[in-house]
């Protein structure tokens, strides 16, 4: 097997990675990244830091994923204010100052890149690629999986670098960092660093970690068959959807934890009775509202249907029309749960489903 | 087999019911199943992890459940809280459901982790628990085990904010609520919140904003948790379900003491005993009509 980190890649030591970060911070660029949670010391959040010291490099995969930094969860598209003849419309600034997010977790990255697709597609969300045109984003290979990983399922590992701008590696004297991207290349050239020799035996053991999370993450879940899409289109109809989901209760909060979720709702909100806002927020397929008619008639009535949509969205309409599945394995929808709902066992149950099935489908 | 799954596999099996809601070993930890083949009761349980208010799914909301039929649902005595007030505000009748109460010694907080009942693992909702031995059920199993440990964390917490200034109290809700981002898990798990039409769902007018804006945060978790006054069961559900970790918990027990002191009610398992807000006596407080 190939060597996982590639041999351009550069010997950071922990001193010249803390001098970047301040260097940045003096330089007004916003540098987020995981740190302690304020009122829970065992789980971590993305949020700015202040020097390399604030941050948890290598901890708990943090509690929220990043999307919040490309698509918050609310957020103004404009203003209005009712003038003598007309209504002035002040629009917001799409472009940004450079941010930094340092340490993501590989699945929080990859899950961005799938975002982009349908940002760019019918329509060029502008505030989405401002931003993404303002971050760069430095992944950290990621140091384990638990019960609810199942990266491995849908395409990425500890050390996938989609999305990511720089992958970082731990080692013993540091940290070995591979330029993905250009403007990966750009922030690894911005200070000068101390020439370190590649410290071999810590990518051996980086690399030995991996081997073990590739073997124990498919435990969780084996990768999803390429045809699982037309399937799931052809099933729609099955059985099956009614007894799978009736432990949800269609609270949502998976969509708010997910890192792909990216439904919004837009609505004008009034400051007073001349002006006001309109903002789009994050929504979720999940709520009965989501789909409610003006007529009050409402086409997923129950949470079965509501269920049957977020996986047919993840796992069929979103891979049949941008090639990629809206999920990172990430897993925090399972640990989310406050009904233990797990997204690899129904999806490890529907694989079953389409493996026993005849040749040619069910219809 | 135990009890439980006996009980379950006859009710299922004489036709009594068709949905026993109960709990089962999942993927990670303890969690609800519904088991509609008598040949299934097997995999019910009960311990110290079976922490989720399972009388949620008997709210009338909770459609996908409440078409399978009538239902037989294992509750411990605080659940069965819910339940009698689901009963009290008439989602439905006394008769439309079976009750399979379980004595209780104290669950943990999290259901994923271990069953070990501890100062650190009890759930707050068991300090002061009164319902061991529940008192609303059709069947009541199982032999009641000795009193959890007494967590004082929460009552603790109250005693604080109860010595806060009203400032420093503000101040404290609002940075918990800023963090609200307005997903409304909180509502849609908890077994109370049954209405068809939430006010902050309406758009015409909107009397709520729905942006997760400071503004628009406080006034829907404050217009929430006074709707709940009198009726939130404690179950916690909401605080386990909420993505932000706001102590929704926290609020809540808070809001019910001052019921508690205002109008001696408590909210219980009897579905007779009227709450406040839905009764009127010439003997309430009436000192803020001046």
């Amino acid at each position: 097997m190939p060597k996982m980190v590639s041999q351009s890649a550069l010997m950071v030591s922990p001193l010249d990675l803390a001098a970047l970060v301040i260097n940045l911070v003096l330089a007004n660029v916003r540098v987020i990244a995981p740190v302690l949670a304020k009122d829970n010391p065992e789980q971590t959040d993305y949020l700015p830091i202040r020097g390399l010291e604030d941050a948890v490099l290598g901890g708990p995969l943090p509690r929220r994923s990043l999307k919040e930094f490309f698509l918050p969860a609310s957020e103004v598209l404009l203003r209005y204010r009712q003038g003598k003849k007309d209504v002035e419309v002040e629009e917001v600034r799409t472009t940004f100052p450079p941010q930094v997010i340092l340490g993501a977790r590989p699945c929080d990255a990859a899950g961005i890149e799938v975002l982009d697709r349908v940002m760019g597609w019918d329509y060029r969300d502008e505030l989405w690629f401002g931003r993404r045109e303002a971050t760069t984003i430095v992944s950290l290979a990621c140091p384990g999986v638990d019960a609810c990983c199942f990266c491995t399922a849908v395409g990425l590992g500890p050390d996938s670098t989609k999305g990511s701008d720089v992958l970082l590696v731990p080692v013993e004297k540091g940290y070995l960092a591979q330029a993905i991207t250009a403007k990966g290349e750009a922030l690894l050239n911005r200070e000068p660093m101390e020439e370190l020799s590649v410290d071999a035996a810590g990518v051996d053991k980086a690399e030995a970690l991996w081997k073990l999370a590739r073997e124990k993450a498919p435990e969780n879940l084996p990768p999803i068959p390429p045809t699982m899409p037309e399937w799931l289109a052809k099933n729609f109809n099955d059985n099956f959807w009614n007894s799978i989901a009736l432990r949800c209760h269609g609270c949502g909060a998976c969509a708010a934890l997910c890192p792909t979720c990216h439904c919004f709702d837009i609505v004008d909100e009034h400051e007073s009775y001349k002006q006001g806002v309109r903002r789009r927020n994050w929504d979720s397929c999940q709520t009965a509202k989501f789909t409610m008619h003006a007529s009050n008639y409402n086409p997923r009535k129950t949470q079965i249907e509501r269920f049957r949509q977020r996986v047919m969205h993840k796992f069929s309409i979103y891979p049949r029309r941008f090639g990629a599945i809206l999920c990172t394995g990430c897993g925090r929808c399972s640990r989310g749960c406050p009904a233990g709902m797990n997204l690899p066992e129904v999806l490890g149950q529907l694989v079953q489903l389409a493996a026993a099935e005849p040749q040619g489908g069910s219809q | 087999m135990s009890e439980l799954s006996e009980l379950a596999q006859k009710l299922l099996g004489d036709g009594s019911v068709k949905v026993v809601i109960g709990y089962e070993e999942g993927p990670r930890g303890v969690r609800p199943v519904f088991v509609t083949d008598p040949a299934q009761a097997g995999k019910l349980i009960f311990d110290t992890r079976c922490v989720q208010n399972l009388a949620a799914y008997l709210n009338p909301r909770r459609q996908h459940v409440t078409k399978l039929g009538k239902a037989a649902v294992v509750v411990k005595g605080c659940d069965a809280r819910a339940v009698a007030g689901l009963i009290r505000e008439c989602q439905f009748k006394r008769d439309d459901v079976v009750i399979i109460a379980v004595r209780c010694g104290g669950v943990v907080r999290d259901p994923a982790k271990s069953p070990e009942l501890s100062i650190e693992t009890v759930a707050d909702r068991c300090a002061g628990c009164e319902v061991r031995e529940p008192k609303l059920f059709d069947h009541l199993i199982g032999t009641l085990p000795p009193r959890p440990p007494q967590s004082s964390q929460r009552e603790d917490k109250i005693a604080e904010l109860v010595a806060m200034t009203p400032a420093e109290r503000w101040a404290f809700w609002s940075d918990h609520f800023e963090r609200c981002i307005r997903c409304n898990a909180c509502r849609e798990v908890c077994p109370m919140c049954f209405c068809v039409q939430c006010t902050a769902d309406k758009s015409r007018p909107q009397w709520i904003e729905s942006s997760p804006t400071p503004q628009g945060n406080r006034a829907w978790q404050i217009m929430r948790i006074l709707h709940q006054a009198g009726r939130c069961v404690d179950c916690l559900e909401c605080e386990r379900a909420c993505p932000a970790d706001i102590p929704l918990g926290l609020i809540a027990k808070y809001v019910a003491q001052a019921v508690e002191r205002r109008f001696d009610y408590k909210t219980c398992d009897d579905p007779l005993i009227p709450a406040p807000m839905g009764s009127f006596s010439t003997d309430d407080e009436q000192e803020f009509i001046q």
